[in-house]
């Protein structure tokens, strides 16, 4: 294994610095690859990414008060002073901080008595993802039309969520970049070039090593090995069928497990459905959108078991007005008895650093904690 | 070397002239049902204490009456602190009546529920009482209270036992395992330091207590070993490397040393050769206990869970579930208030777990977060799980076979539970529901192998 991990090591280093060598050689050794980016394949036609940047898309817009024209939404401090202001009277802890905490976790849809704020705007990033252009789409910062993606409807006046520094959307980054458990892989297979490619196909993974930085930690270096995480990771792998038009990868939808932990201790993943991909490919890195549904009540669960209350305040971020607003903007996946929408149009916005990917170190045993399972318990 | 051995031999007979053997305890001694037990350095000990063995802390000191010992250290919290400086004892008979918003966004002064069987930290805590004239033994001292009587101490820090505590050997008061974020400031048992060389630390984990070297590293044995005799060489050694004993080491208890070859020797436990793993990518890692022949090493092993729970697979590792495979979680609760007195129990207030089980309605509680149901006859074997008569309606506890009570599992004295989104094995979509990520008034999965988000090197989300 040792050897094994030498080898990549050796590769990845040839990859980053040998542009000249490998040059040659990759020409010489496949009649596939283009000749106009000849570093950019192996000869086998596999390229892989791992995911260094991602966070819900939330278009900017021109300012704040073309976007929000009312302001921003209030977060749980200020609906806890709202509801019960400073004024001397003596409260108790059920009828305030437990009753807030109780709808938090069973949210309802019931109305409340705060107003939520959603977007005005016109304009979002996103995909048309159900080949319709209906009233309530947007149109792309390229013009494009029947752009789904009430999520930003929903999210887009909420100060966590906010470019630059919204709380959640910083977070998202950083935690996706300290958190091993975070690593999201995409392998590419079948690529002839990485202009155009009539059809390719894409492989999701959980991985498991850490990201490899340059001296600043700022930039991730491209050719870094990363492990295949078959044993607890498997949740996250999906495929694709796709193309390359132009340089950006295309995709079909399917459904994907993400996994997206986001504070201490605490694990958990995004549930999408109908996801595709439209990456800017270059040898080196992949940029641009994922875009799907995401469960309604899925979402909110990954918020609350993702970040306290505490934490939500920092972005004036309130989960039980999320969650309503969701339901009512939620346009996909009706529920067979009801008809209810279950899910809602979004896009995450996405950067990805080349990597190699390694399958399996010489982890055969069961490792069982508890000599039950060796006795043929589920597993 | 002769010499170092003579000095050793002294200090053992200084702690035995002290006059309290480590072992001596009450009659009722509890005795895990482990095949090992985890080796302590004896200390001096006031009269009438003891060491008492515990399923899952090891060691820990008692009282006369062989109940576990705990203090309270002074922990910092989002808004203030909360425990007990050294030498000064704050537990008393004080019956606090609103929160103190150490914990945001929530302001102070909220009233707390049900008042009136809320405890004082003194009916919960126990002060253990020394007489007027007891002097101080070893790392043992005696403070003074604020009421003027005189309370044991350890290493400066005022001792308590736990009402949840009844005979030698539980520790249902507190854990040694680490403190998660923004969980109530806990109160910790207390027991001797592990027999281990200053090279190796002992850490607590899900599944027992597990030998790290120094720097946490995890160490393992292999089967092609044979007793006190390395076989890993040549491409073996590439993965494995050998963990060094010093020139100046001896070999005491559990430990010894071989000659690995000449000139190199190498630590070994219970007889067997000790490596640590070139590709673990963590601290405390269980990884290497994936290779065939390769396994983890525990000074003491925890007892199995009772007969028919599983262990199932999940996104960070293996977590223990029921018979039919759902994931099994425990309930933390401590309240907002000066003494951060627990709300886990079913003695205790049931109103923060019914806010987050089910919006305040029992039944939607019970549907959420069920209990796992226990034979009426389920005996574990163990003092770390048990089975509880529960009413499901308050929470609280009921006399057994009542009308409509329910016979659950327990842990550390508190009923466990699935969750009804779970919906196949290795589930665990209720991991972190509650409060600050289940740690303050929520649920925790019960894991029992964590490759992600314990401390660890770059990448566990611990930090």
């Amino acid at each position: 294994m040792q050897q094994v991990k030498t080898s990549v090591l050796r590769a990845a280093l040839a990859f980053a610095l040998g542009a000249g060598v490998f040059q040659s050689a990759a020409a010489a050794e496949s009649s596939r690859v283009d000749p106009l980016k000849p570093l950019m394949l192996t000869s086998d036609g596999r390229l892989a990414y791992i995911i260094t940047t991602r966070h819900w898309a939330v278009y900017p817009g021109k300012d704040l008060k073309t976007e929000c024209p009312k302001g921003t939404n209030d977060g749980p401090r200020e609906q806890f002073e709202k509801q019960f202001p400073t004024n001397g009277a003596k409260r108790t802890l059920v009828d305030t901080q437990l009753m807030r905490e109780g709808r938090q976790w069973f949210p309802s849809t019931e109305r409340e008595p705060f107003e939520f704020k959603e977007v005005a705007g016109k304009v979002s990033y996103g995909m048309d993802l159900d080949g319709q252009v209906k009233p309530t789409d947007f149109v792309g910062p390229d013009g494009e039309k029947g752009i789904d993606n009430q999520l930003f409807r929903a999210i887009g006046c909420i100060s966590s969520y906010r470019p630059p520094g919204g709380h959640w959307r910083t977070s998202e980054t950083q935690t996706l970049r300290r958190y091993n458990y975070n690593r999201f892989v995409i392998e590419i297979t079948g690529v002839d070039s990485l202009e155009n490619d009539a059809q390719v196909t894409v492989k999701s993974y959980r991985s498991l090593d850490p990201l490899m930085t340059d001296a600043s930690g700022e930039s991730f270096t491209p050719g870094a090995p990363q492990e295949i995480d078959e044993r607890w990771g498997a949740f996250a792998q999906s495929t694709w069928t796709g193309k390359i038009v132009n340089g950006v990868l295309i995709t079909d939808p399917a459904d994907l497990v993400m996994p997206t932990a986001m504070s201490f201790g605490t694990t958990a993943n995004h549930e999408l459905r109908g996801v595709r991909f439209k990456l800017t490919l270059t040898p080196e890195s992949a940029k641009g959108f994922m875009a799907g549904y995401a469960g309604v009540d899925d979402f909110i669960r990954h918020l609350n078991v993702s970040s306290a209350t505490a934490i939500q305040s920092y972005g004036q971020l309130s989960s039980p007005s999320l969650y309503r607003a969701m339901h009512r903007l939620a346009d996909g996946y009706p529920d067979p008895k009801t008809g209810e929408m279950t899910a809602i149009s979004s896009a995450l916005e996405v950067e990805f650093t080349r990597v190699f990917l390694t399958r399996g170190s010489a982890t055969t045993g069961e490792n069982p904690q508890l000599s039950q399972v060796k006795s043929g318990t589920k597993k | 070397m002769r010499r170092l051995a003579h000095i050793n031999t002294l200090m053992t007979c200084a702690a035995l002239v002290c006059g309290v053997m480590a072992h001596a305890g009450p009659n009722s001694d509890y005795r895990p049902p482990v095949k090992e037990f985890e080796e302590y350095k004896p200390e001096p000990l006031p009269p009438g204490f003891s060491v008492q063995l515990t399923d899952v802390d090891g060691p820990v000191f008692a009282d006369p009456r062989g109940l576990t010992l705990y203090t309270w250290p002074l922990e910092t919290l989002r808004n203030g602190e909360a425990g007990e400086h050294p030498d000064q004892p704050t537990c008393d008979n004080t019956r606090y009546t609103e929160n103190t918003g150490y914990m945001t966004p929530y302001p102070k002064g909220l009233v707390l529920p049900d008042l009136p069987i809320r405890a004082t930290c003194a009916d919960v805590w126990r002060p253990v009482t020394a007489d007027a004239g007891a002097k101080p033994v070893g790392k043992f001292s005696v403070v003074t209270r604020k009421d003027g009587t005189k309370q044991w101490a350890y290493e400066r820090y005022a001792l308590y036992t736990s009402s949840l505590d009844t005979k030698a050997g539980q520790v249902n008061g507190g854990t040694r395992r680490e403190r998660r974020y923004d969980a109530p400031v806990l109160r910790r048992p207390i027991g001797p330091a592990s027999n281990v060389p200053p090279a190796f630390d002992v850490k607590p984990h899900a599944t027992g207590r597990l030998i790290v070297t120094g720097d946490s590293h995890s160490v393992y044995t292999w089967d092609g070993d044979e007793p006190n005799k390395s076989n890993c060489r040549a491409q073996c050694s590439d993965e494995w490397t050998a963990v060094i004993a010093g020139e100046l080491v001896v070999a005491k208890g559990d430990w010894g040393i071989i000659e690995r070859s000449p000139g190199v020797k190498q630590w070994t436990f219970r007889g067997k050769p000790l490596y640590t793993r070139v590709l673990d990518r963590r601290l405390r890692s269980l990884e290497g206990s994936d290779v065939q022949g390769w396994h983890n090493v525990y000074t003491q092993k925890n007892p199995e869970p009772p007969a028919g729970f599983t262990v199932q697979s999940a996104r960070i590792g293996q977590v223990l579930a029921d018979s039919a495979g759902r994931t099994l979680y425990v309930y933390n609760c401590g309240e907002d208030t000066v003494d951060q007195l627990a709300c886990d129990h079913p003695t205790t207030t049931q109103a923060y777990r019914l806010a987050v089980c089910g919006n305040f309605d029992a039944e939607r509680c019970n549907k959420t977060w069920p209990y796992v149901p226990a034979p009426e006859n389920a005996v574990s074997g163990n003092l770390i799980w048990g089975t509880a008569w529960i009413d499901p309606k308050s929470g609280k506890l009921a006399e057994a076979k009542a009308a409509g009570a329910v016979h659950v599992w327990t842990f550390r004295d508190r009923p466990v539970y699935t969750f009804a989104q779970d919906t196949k094995p290795g589930d665990a979509y209720g991991d972190a529901w509650g409060e600050f990520w289940g740690n303050r008034n929520g649920f925790k999965a019960f894991w029992l192998r964590d490759d992600f988000t314990s401390a660890g090197r770059a990448g566990g989300n611990a930090d």
